[in-house]
């Protein structure tokens, strides 16, 4: 019972927070929720430039738009959640002064809104595509699923350990930037890991965030059946940077200075 | 009630670890009001963190039963890019109160006007201490913890502060940190000396006071 007791509280306080973190993400300019529409659409747009000067065509079956969108937002899905996890301390110092507000509470409060926000911005992408150019089929919605859910486990655990570092040293927060890059162009946003040479896979499959862009694709596309990718590789990233997040923030836990 | 066993917090500084709080054990009963002296850099707004939770201590315990209020006081608990409607109606989300009417409650008790509806980062430090304490007063709580918030505003807002204590003294107490003993005095009959590290109790607070002012 105190069990029940103890994981319905904390159930409310995330909820609370989500609810919070929902103004305080998208209530602070004019554009509000069109802008968490507007990045990914930014991207999209850019790289379908690229593409159109490279005169380059996406792979067999898909079209630019939905090939560049079920890359586009996995990835996002996992950058931001890192980003917004990896922040969550020093954004509510002040919230911190509520005893039953936890820092960890916050790294699932942003987590559950990341991933809400974008699934709901897939949606609409893939709905005004399918409105506007017609067609809209999804072939095996689970597996579509099951790379969006583990971008958001691996993009949210990187988060924590980020979160938890800064706690100790603030240099991390400098760093994090230059060490999330490379992943942006290894990630499969504009290629498809079986379209890549074998000595090229063989390094780039290094990066779980491919394997969850390979979930989606094959998820969504017919005509594209990923070969290479492994839900438990990235299964195995995620209990890793938990393991290594929770440990750091328990121990660093009593450094936390709320203001 | 709140009971810290042997509890040690200190900061790191460049010229090494500042101990705040040395190996303190204390009992705070649930029904007593007591005042925490301290001079400025005593330590005694991170011990009101501790007693409330907000931080926790590098070791020892600290045990709370009853509904413990956040430390109320000139900073934190708000979020500055949300309202002060906005951030009244959080808090009471969160402590599972009554939205409207914590947030009508905490409007006109702290009685700043307009800007109820605007972002808290507008605020002037004394504004949000109001809100803060208002606030604080519409949401039930055993024993209440204060930073010297009674001190700010005009005497007409401090008396306000005294007259919702004196309406709750029956079911709640007040634990109030300050540097001076006028303070103290007006809603504490025992009261503890912060210093060095070391809090030390006191029956009579006029021989706290002496004890006070001449370390």
């Amino acid at each position: 019972m105190r069990f029940l007791a103890g994981l319905y509280a904390q159930l409310w306080v995330i909820q609370t927070l989500s609810l919070r973190e929902t103004r305080t993400r998208f209530g602070n300019h004019s554009l509000g929720y069109v802008w968490a529409l507007l990045e990914p659409l930014v991207w999209i747009g850019t790289f379908w430039g690229m593409f159109h000067i490279a005169q380059k065509a996406p792979p067999t079956g898909m079209d630019m738009l939905t090939f560049l969108a079920t890359g586009v937002i996995p990835y996002d899905i996992f950058s931001k959640s890192t980003d917004r996890c990896a922040a969550c301390i020093d954004a509510n110092r002040g919230l911190l002064f509520y005893p039953q507000v936890h820092p960890l509470d916050i790294v699932f409060a942003r987590a559950a809104l990341e991933f809400a926000t974008y699934l709901v911005v897939f949606i609409v992408i893939l709905g005004a595509h399918a409105l506007l150019i017609g067609g809209f089929a999804v072939e095996q919605p689970l597996m579509l699923l099951e790379g969006l859910v583990l971008a958001s486990l691996l993009g949210t655990s990187l988060g924590l350990v980020f979160a938890a570092l800064s706690v100790e040293n603030n240099l991390i927060d400098r760093v994090r930037g230059p060490l999330m890059r490379p992943l942006f162009w290894t990630s499969g946003i504009f290629f498809t890991m079986n379209s890549l040479p074998l000595a090229a896979r063989e390094v780039m499959g290094w990066n779980p965030v491919l394997h969850c862009v390979e979930f989606v694709r094959s998820g969504f596309f017919e005509s594209y059946e990923g070969n290479h990718m492994s839900a438990t590789y990235v299964l195995a990233w995620v209990l890793s940077f938990a393991f290594i997040g929770l440990t750091v923030e328990r121990a660093v836990r009593h450094k936390v200075e709320v203001a | 009630m709140i009971e810290l066993t042997d509890v040690t917090k200190g900061y790191m500084t460049p010229a090494g670890m500042h101990v705040v709080l040395d190996h303190i054990t204390a009992t705070f009963p649930t029904q007593e009001s007591i005042g925490i002296l301290g001079r400025n850099g005593a330590g005694k707004s991170t011990l009101l963190r501790v007693l409330g939770g907000a931080e926790l201590p590098d070791k020892g315990r600290v045990k709370r039963t009853g509904r413990v209020s956040w430390p109320i006081g000139f900073a934190g608990g708000f979020s500055s890019s949300l309202t002060g409607r906005e951030n009244c109606r959080f808090v009471a989300r969160l402590y599972q109160a009554d939205l409207d009417e914590v947030c009508n409650f905490a409007q006109q008790f702290a009685d700043i006007g307009e800007y109820f509806h605007m972002p808290v980062r507008t605020y002037s430090s004394g504004m949000r201490a109001r809100l803060a304490f208002g606030l604080s007063m519409a949401i039930d709580f055993d024993t209440y913890l204060v930073d010297e918030v009674t001190a700010v505003g005009d005497t007409n807002f401090q008396k306000k502060c005294k007259e919702a204590f004196t309406e709750r003294q029956e079911r709640s107490s007040v634990i109030i940190v300050s540097h001076q003993m006028s303070t103290i005095k007006q809603y504490c009959r025992r009261c503890a000396v912060l210093h060095r590290g070391k809090l030390v109790f006191y029956d009579d607070l006029a021989e706290a006071t002496k004890l006070y002012e001449a370390a």
